[in-house]
């Protein structure tokens, strides 16, 4: 089995061509950083694996997506790599290659993106580049999957290993080069050259790693010594500097060679586009009025006629037939009880939500796979910075809007770790599309006529909440001074139908299978709970356990406008899933569809204190699923607690806030 | 002169970026902006906010502060 690795600078396409290569579906976007952690995949032809790997400009990480790589390079074993090169940007996409030749493993040079290129004027020689580098170059399209074919025979299993790629880096260097090596472990499982040039040029990665193996200071005051060597005899101020400006006279001189680039002045798409999309004073207004379409789609004009077909099928037909199906295998009362009003109840009332969801992500893919995202960043930068991040992080939230986990996952293509871990805090509060059914339950029963402009004030709210706690925590718990952001606007795309439906797919399934575990699960953990009390099986809903648990809360809940045990019961239940809050609702309420759901909560709620529960849901806690992200991706139980600590509090406040203060004036 | 000082759409060449932050550099640097390179602004978002470079048909955005310690000479 061989294992190969695909290797390439941010948003070249890598994903798409892996996907291609594979016949899996992975996530694609426009932008640098949608894949954060290794990917594995049975290539097509059966002969191995392959893995997709984050983004990189260089094998020296400056981020955590891109240690992710480097780490990779230094502790895994592999076979062989597919660098896959941007022609429009070939020069700084060889600085990569070039490091990677020099691993001395089998490389296979995938150049996508030659339309590209050619409407700017740049035309490759794939065969001379070929010759000069010594390893095959292939023309590829990543999305639609030409050229695979050709990669695909090229990947045998006998990989022709041509390690006689050596780049001088002058006298001073190679004399460094060969003394760092003689103090290497003569065991050592990756090449010795590579790793004395990556020590030299202050590979963080790869030092930590030497040092693990080597112990004193030999090394280092090699390297030391070279730095000063450098700064004194050379043009160069640092050894990092020498060894970037040999590797890029050395693409200079291939480009010459190889690459043949006429003048086109003629102002692309992209360019017509982005003078809209980052005016300087439509910038904003465009971003939010883009928001708000999103959710006049999902909800008004697309969303909620599709889920009441939905609904009218799932609390009629369905009901029917799995009633009559029951009666006729004769099951017995309590199996009708947990079917019809656990699981039908509880599944059915989020299932019917589907088609919300399902048209919130495929917006949100659209986003993605535009370059949009890039500009929202750019945008978005100034606020940002003001709070005490950077327009990177906005990324993080707006995916965040889909679902918390990937949102927070995706905090690591942010460089410093101050601004990663706030990041990482703050984007649950932004509205995922589990809280959707919630709203939409509440809004279509107390405010019909405003449903989504209801809707979008608490997406606003959350981000709103987001920055301010991002103040007061960047001047409090999490100070810094250091900030940083550079990013890349890649040029405008028109998602393609099959990579959108693809990837509104992968996000979707997500919630399907959650219908089917947690939702599932807890629906039935609900429904005993209110089926079973102290005085047995089959107790009023008052006397169960359910209304016990939910007591306990009632009292606490009650300044906030919903002291009652059912919602204290159903936000309890909301932490596996902020959907099974709905669930919850439609088995204690024991109600057959959302409509009279509906009908029955305008008896318990009124319109103020819906829009108090409303916040409390968005707010209150972040889901069983994104705590364990969470917990991961900060690395620390602390900062984990912290986050569910903090978020109660700002809940609790603010629905008191809310329903107080509306009350006083009147609502 | 510096970045900043450009107007809208006015090409240059960077002469120095070494006052420039290092982990900014180092990025400028992966993304094949390096002393010599050829940049146009495109655009400064307004109150202080980033602007956007072009190379080599590549945009990027930074901030304001760093490109102010960016030196160029402006080619016509």
């Amino acid at each position: 089995m061989l294992n190969i690795a695909l290797i390439g600078n941010p948003n070249t396409g890598k994903t798409s061509l892996f996907n291609n290569l594979t016949g899996t579906y992975q996530y694609v976007g426009n932008w640098s950083g949608v894949t954060v952690e290794k990917k594995v995949g049975i290539i097509k032809n059966k002969k191995g694996n392959l893995i997709d790997l984050p983004g990189v400009y260089s094998l020296s990480p400056l981020s955590k997506d891109e240690a992710v790589v480097s780490n990779f390079f230094v502790t895994e074993s592999f076979d062989g790599i597919i660098n896959i090169v941007d022609a429009s940007q070939i020069e700084r996409n060889l600085l990569l290659t070039l490091q990677l030749l020099e691993f001395e493993k089998p490389v296979i040079i995938g150049m996508n993106m030659t339309d590209v290129a050619k409407r700017r004027g740049i035309t490759i020689n794939e065969q001379k580049l070929s010759e000069k580098l010594g390893v095959p170059v292939v023309p590829v399209i990543a999305r639609s999957g030409k050229g695979t074919a050709t990669i695909n025979d090229l990947l045998t299993d006998d990989l022709k290993v041509d390690a006689s790629f050596t780049l001088n880096y002058g006298p001073i260097i190679e004399e460094s080069i060969d003394q760092i090596i003689d103090l290497l472990p003569a065991n050592l499982s990756i090449p010795k050259r590579w790793t004395s040039i990556q020590l030299l040029e202050g590979n963080a990665e790869v030092k930590k790693y030497i040092e693990s193996l080597v112990a004193g200071a030999g090394i280092d005051s090699i390297i030391q010594a070279t730095n000063e060597q450098i700064a004194d005899e050379t043009a160069a101020t640092n050894t990092s500097k020498w060894i970037y400006s040999v590797r890029k006279a050395f693409i200079e001189e291939l480009i010459q060679t190889s690459v043949v680039t006429e003048e086109s002045e003629n102002k692309s798409l992209t360019d017509k586009i982005d003078k809209i999309a980052t005016h300087p004073f439509l910038g904003i207004p465009i971003f939010l009025a883009t928001m708000f379409l999103m959710f006049k789609l999902t909800f008004d004009w697309l969303g909620i006629p599709l889920s009441d077909i939905l609904d009218g099928f799932i609390s009629g037909s369905l009901t029917t037939w799995i009633t009559n199906g029951l009666n006729t295998v004769g099951a017995s009362d309590f199996i009708k009880a947990v079917v019809l009003d656990g699981i039908v109840a509880g599944v059915g009332g989020v299932l019917v939500f589907v088609p919300q969801i399902f048209i919130l992500f495929l917006l949100i893919s659209f986003l993605e796979d535009s370059g949009y995202m890039a500009r929202a960043a750019l945008v978005m930068d100034r606020t940002m910075e003001m709070v005490g991040l950077n327009g990177k992080a906005f990324i993080p939230m707006i995916i965040g809007f889909g679902c918390n986990v990937p949102g927070v996952m995706a905090a690591r293509t942010i460089e410093t770790p101050r601004e990663r871990m706030l990041t990482i805090l703050l984007t649950p509060l932004m509205s995922c599309s589990a809280r959707l059914p919630v709203y939409a339950l509440f809004v279509g029963a107390f405010f019909a006529k405003y449903q989504a402009l209801v809707v979008f004030s608490l997406y606003v709210l959350g981000i709103v909440v987001a920055l301010t706690l991002a103040k007061i925590f960047s001047s409090t718990i999490l100070k810094g001074e250091f900030s940083m952001f550079v990013v890349e606007l890649p040029p405008y795309r028109m998602p393609q139908g099959k990579a959108l439906l693809r990837s509104t797919w992968d996000k979707g399934k997500g919630f399907i299978k959650k219908a089917g575990t947690f939702i599932f699960g807890g629906s039935v953990l609900i429904w005993l709970l209110s089926y079973s009390g102290p005085a047995g099986f089959d107790v009023p809903m008052d006397d169960s356990f359910l209304a016990m648990i939910g007591n306990v809360l009632a009292p606490i809940l009650a300044p906030l406008g919903f002291g009652t045990w059912q919602a204290g019961a159903s936000l309890i239940t909301g932490f596996l899933a902020k959907e099974v809050v709905v669930s919850a609702m439609n088995i204690i309420y024991h109600v057959p569809n959302a409509d009279s759901l509906q009908g029955l909560l305008s008896n318990e709620f009124s319109a103020l204190s819906a829009f108090s529960f409303m916040v409390f849901v968005l707010l209150y806690v972040p889901c069983l699923a994104t705590v364990a992200t969470i917990r991961k991706e900060a690395g620390s139980a602390k900062w984990t607690w912290f986050s569910v600590g903090y978020a109660l509090v700002i809940a609790y406040v603010l629905s008191l806030v809310i329903y107080q203060g509306g009350k006083l004036l009147g609502y | 002169m510096l970045l900043t000082q450009l107007n809208k759409g006015e090409r240059a060449t960077i002469i120095d970026l070494s006052l420039v932050n290092e982990s900014v550099r180092r990025r400028l640097l992966d993304l094949g902006i390096s002393e010599g390179s050829q940049v146009c602004l495109q655009c400064k978002l307004p109150f202080k906010g980033p602007c956007m470079v072009e190379n080599c048909g590549q945009s990027l955005g930074i901030r304001l502060q760093d490109a102010s310690y960016i030196k160029v000479e402006k080619t016509c």
